[in-house]
């Protein structure tokens, strides 16, 4: 049980500007299950790839049952009974699970029937549900990792590498996928489970290592162990959630945006908002729970003028704005975060100075003598950077350069500098990790308590929760019902964004 | 930014000179003497002042077209038609000078033509930027036949209303010498349209990332979805950006045919369209960038005159020079990315002692 199947020693892996790995040495044992936990941009996935043959490390060296190894290639890995399942499956969409699974491992004339009849038997002996004849692309992502396990399982792997997967499953299918590592690991094989989610750690592991700015920052057996330690060693410092102030003023507070019967017709013809209403006053946070994709996306995009309404009214401190253009409702003093800062937020090609100043283009407020003022913009830019802690060499940094919750933080700064009276923030941290998250909520609720008024869109209830004064339900566009914060449990929010409601039953 | 002004002079430099080597090899096939070829080529250049200003002569409207390819490809437009846009320059320049001759003094009359040229190039690029911002219509396609009507407009002008008075070939009248652009070294034919084309590609410099219109220009060109959600209109920035190209390419023609031609003949410089758009993509559509790289193709054309005239070296060979040394310009960028990403590894492993 506790022979080292796999030793890595010393390992140092340089990218053109960054560290990815600095001098990891670990090891995994027989029978064992590894966690790599760490953060976004900790190296797990980088020191997994070079076990695994796809990068070359600079410095160390890699030991397996004792003897010095060199891999160079996946299929070096794989003859040693190393396989990774990557969090993008490496998978042909178009072909069927048989030939998937044993592509690049027949020569010559195929017999299909005993192909798909043997890969058929290896998934009934783990209870995996999968029909060796179907194309990868008629099966849904759970089914999919499957046949990556699959695959695995069929080229004999002793040790499984698993790159965060329960990212793309379900609450069920995770626990299923938990209960085939246990299975796996029990005749002796061995696994090494990447993530960043503390409780699956918990509830899967034996062993946990922690990996921090590309170094090891912690080897620990489960039973020794817990949440709290496992987290501080993973950021580095104690983080404590930001605390709400409770008084949300209340009920006699001005309406600054009010949206009056809204109704949005998608260009496919079908509605996409149906008399959406709400207000929300001065230093006030309304928060919009649903699934994903049940009209949250088009209430900001109604709101800033991205996307024609049918019918309603939309009105910021008493001024009309339906009539206006976006350039017109952005300069009465609306902040708009999109949910995908890629695509809508950022110009990842332009320094940080220059996305600053995306939105304030127009009018002479960055002009000195008819040109920009880049001096001016820069030490501005300086400043944010400072103030929100944004990990960046400088303001003349190239945005694509920055990990993803040091660009969040920085369109952050953008919208509330720009958002005088109103904010809207669209699933503001979705995809960062937990420092990040922890600075963004901290701005959201101080821009509050500066008195703005805020739209909070997400689909994390935790957040929603953490932060709302009042909570909308979104369903298929329509709104299920605002509630005080204090007035909801989650329960009742879940059968709300399920489209149950209370005296009605299921909406259409 | 040193180490890479030094890494970029020394890999181009490696560039020419590996172009010039791979192509001496193949004189040698030819039972020619590479060596002397050179050494014509050389001495004649660099001890004949005319030859010497010869390449900034020839260099100058691939500034210009260079410019007009480089401005749109900011937008992430493709502008295919300098061409096309240069022919109008050229028509509106040779009407202009023939109409004013020498009746008013030559600096207000260069300084109107000038301007009218611009205009007309202008109008003529902003109706391609009209059909995508207007129809979504694809700019490269209709780009591109614009170059084949505007060369139907030139030739059917240069028939008809243009004709010279002899009336024997398709050209106009020779300018009267008022209306020429003046020459600023004597002895060359180096005209100060050099120097216009220098002044204009450092204005589309400041312009394109010193001003306002030219920031919201570049950011609908890299993403212009967030432009939209900025407030950005992307369909009225595609018409003052093709209005602009259309502007630059147009001046080619007014310097070519003030500068150098002094009439317009049909058929003329075809080739300073499809150049211009190499050289744009040579200096990664950096207006500074493009300067040291129409000097480049300036210098490699004259070079490739030269050698065909006093070394008896067929031509075929000297546009095969021409291209080998293009092919090792353009893959220095690539050696010079590698040198950089090397030199950065080191730089961490010293920082990181290890």
């Amino acid at each position: 049980m506790n022979k080292p199947l796999v030793e890595l020693k010393g390992i140092t892996k340089y990218f053109a500007k960054v560290i990815a790995n600095k001098n990891v040495s670990f090891s995994v044992n027989d029978g064992e299950v590894l966690a790599l936990l760490g953060e976004n941009g900790a190296g797990k996935s980088t020191i997994m790839k070079i076990l695994y043959g796809l990068y070359k490390e600079d410095e160390g060296q890699i030991f397996m049952n004792g003897e010095h190894k060199h891999i160079s290639s996946p299929k070096d890995a794989m003859a040693l009974g190393i396989t990774m399942i990557q969090q993008h499956f490496s998978l042909v969409p178009a072909h069927t699970v048989t030939e998937n699974i044993i592509l690049g491992n027949v020569k010559g004339r195929i017999d299909w029937k005993a192909y798909e009849q043997k890969i058929g038997e290896l998934a009934q002996s783990y209870g995996f549900d999968i029909d060796p004849t179907a194309r990868i692309k008629d099966l849904p992502v759970g089914l999919q990792q499957k046949v990556e396990i699959l695959k695995a399982l069929y080229l004999d792997a002793h040790l499984l590498i698993m790159d965060e997967p329960t990212a793309v499953l379900t609450p069920q299918e995770a626990s299923k996928l938990m209960g085939f590592v246990k299975e796996f690991t029990d005749q002796g094989h061995s696994v090494i489970f990447i993530t960043h989610k503390l409780k699956e750690v918990m509830e899967v592991a034996d062993r946990i290592i922690v990996m921090r700015d590309g170094e090891v920052h912690g080897d620990v057996k489960r039973e020794d162990t817990d949440e709290l330690e496992l987290s501080r060693l993973m950021i580095g410092r104690d983080l404590k959630p930001p605390k709400k102030s409770e008084d949300a003023g209340g009920k006699d507070r001005k309406v600054v945006l009010s949206v009056e019967n809204l109704s949005v017709i998608g260009s496919d013809d079908v509605p996409k908002l149906t008399d959406v209403s709400f207000d929300i006053r001065e230093g006030e946070i309304l928060g919009i729970a649903g699934v994903s994709g049940n009209g949250q996306q088009e209430i900001c995009e109604a709101i800033i003028g991205a996307i024609p309404s049918k019918s309603g009214r939309i009105s910021l401190a008493g001024e009309d704005l339906s009539e206006q253009n976006i350039r017109e409702r952005l300069e009465t003093g609306i902040g708009y975060l999109p949910a995908d800062r890629f695509r809508d937020g950022m110009i990842m090609d332009m320094s940080l100075a220059e996305n600053m100043l995306l939105k304030e283009s127009f009018g002479d407020k960055w002009l000195k003598r008819g040109f920009l003022d880049h001096g001016r913009l820069r030490r501005y830019t300086e400043d944010i950077i400072k103030d929100y802690e944004v990990k960046a060499p400088g303001a003349g940094a190239m945005a694509k350069g920055l990990s993803g919750g040091n660009q969040q933080k920085v369109v952050v700064a953008r919208e509330v500098g720009s958002g005088g009276k109103f904010i809207i923030f669209n699933q503001p941290t979705r995809g960062l990790d937990l420092g990040a998250i922890n600075h963004v909520h901290k701005t959201i609720l101080a821009e509050r308590d500066k008195g703005k008024s805020i739209l909070l869109v997400s689909t994390e209830l935790s957040e929603i929760f953490a932060l709302s004064d009042r909570i909308a339900v979104v369903y298929k566009g329509k709104i299920q019902g605002i509630f005080d914060h204090n007035d909801l449990t989650i329960e009742k929010i879940g059968l709300l964004m399920a489209g149950y409601n209370d005296d009605k039953g299921v909406q259409a | 930014m040193n180490e890479k002004l030094r890494d970029l002079i020394l890999t181009d430099i490696a560039a020419v000179l590996l172009g010039l080597i791979l192509s001496g090899l193949l004189m040698l096939f030819l039972d020619k003497n590479p060596i002397q070829a050179y050494s014509v080529l050389f001495t004649s250049v660099l001890n004949d002042k005319y030859t010497f200003a010869e390449i900034f002569v020839k260099a100058t409207p691939l500034i210009f077209t260079a410019l007009a390819f480089a401005f749109t490809f900011k937008a992430n437009l493709f502008n295919i038609g300098a061409q096309g846009q240069f022919y109008i320059g050229a028509i509106i320049s040779v009407a202009m000078s023939l109409f004013l001759g020498d009746s008013i003094p030559r600096g207000l009359a260069l300084i109107i033509i000038f301007a009218l040229t611009i205009v007309g190039g202008a109008l003529w690029g902003g109706l391609i930027g009209l059909a995508k911002a207007r129809f979504k219509a694809n700019e490269f396609l209709v780009s591109m036949m614009s170059t084949y009507v505007a060369l139907a407009i030139m030739n059917y002008l240069l028939r008809t209303k243009l004709l010279e008075t002899k009336m024997e070939y398709p050209q106009t009248d020779p300018l009267n010498p008022s209306v020429w652009l003046p020459i600023f070294i004597p002895g060359t034919r180096l005209h100060i349209g050099f120097i216009l084309a220098v002044v204009v590609a450092i204005g589309i410099w400041v312009l394109l990332y010193k001003t306002p219109i030219g920031y919201r220009i570049r950011v609908v060109g890299m993403n212009p979805d967030a432009a939209r959600l900025a407030g950005i209109s992307a369909s009225k920035l595609y018409v003052i950006a093709f209005m602009i190209s259309g502007g630059l390419a147009a001046m080619a023609g007014f310097t070519e045919v003030n500068g150098v031609q002094h009439m317009l003949v049909q058929g003329f410089n075809t080739d300073i369209g499809p150049a211009g758009l190499g050289i744009a993509i040579l200096a990664n559509a950096n207006p500074i960038g493009i300067i040291f790289a129409s000097i480049l193709f300036g210098a490699l054309k004259v070079g490739g005159t030269i050698m065909g005239q006093m070394s008896g070296i067929p031509a075929s060979i000297i546009e095969i020079m021409q291209g080998f040394v293009m092919i090792f310009v353009i893959m220095s960028y690539f050696v010079r990315n590698e040198i950089d990403v090397r030199r950065e590894k080191r730089k961490l492993r010293k920082v990181v002692g290890q």
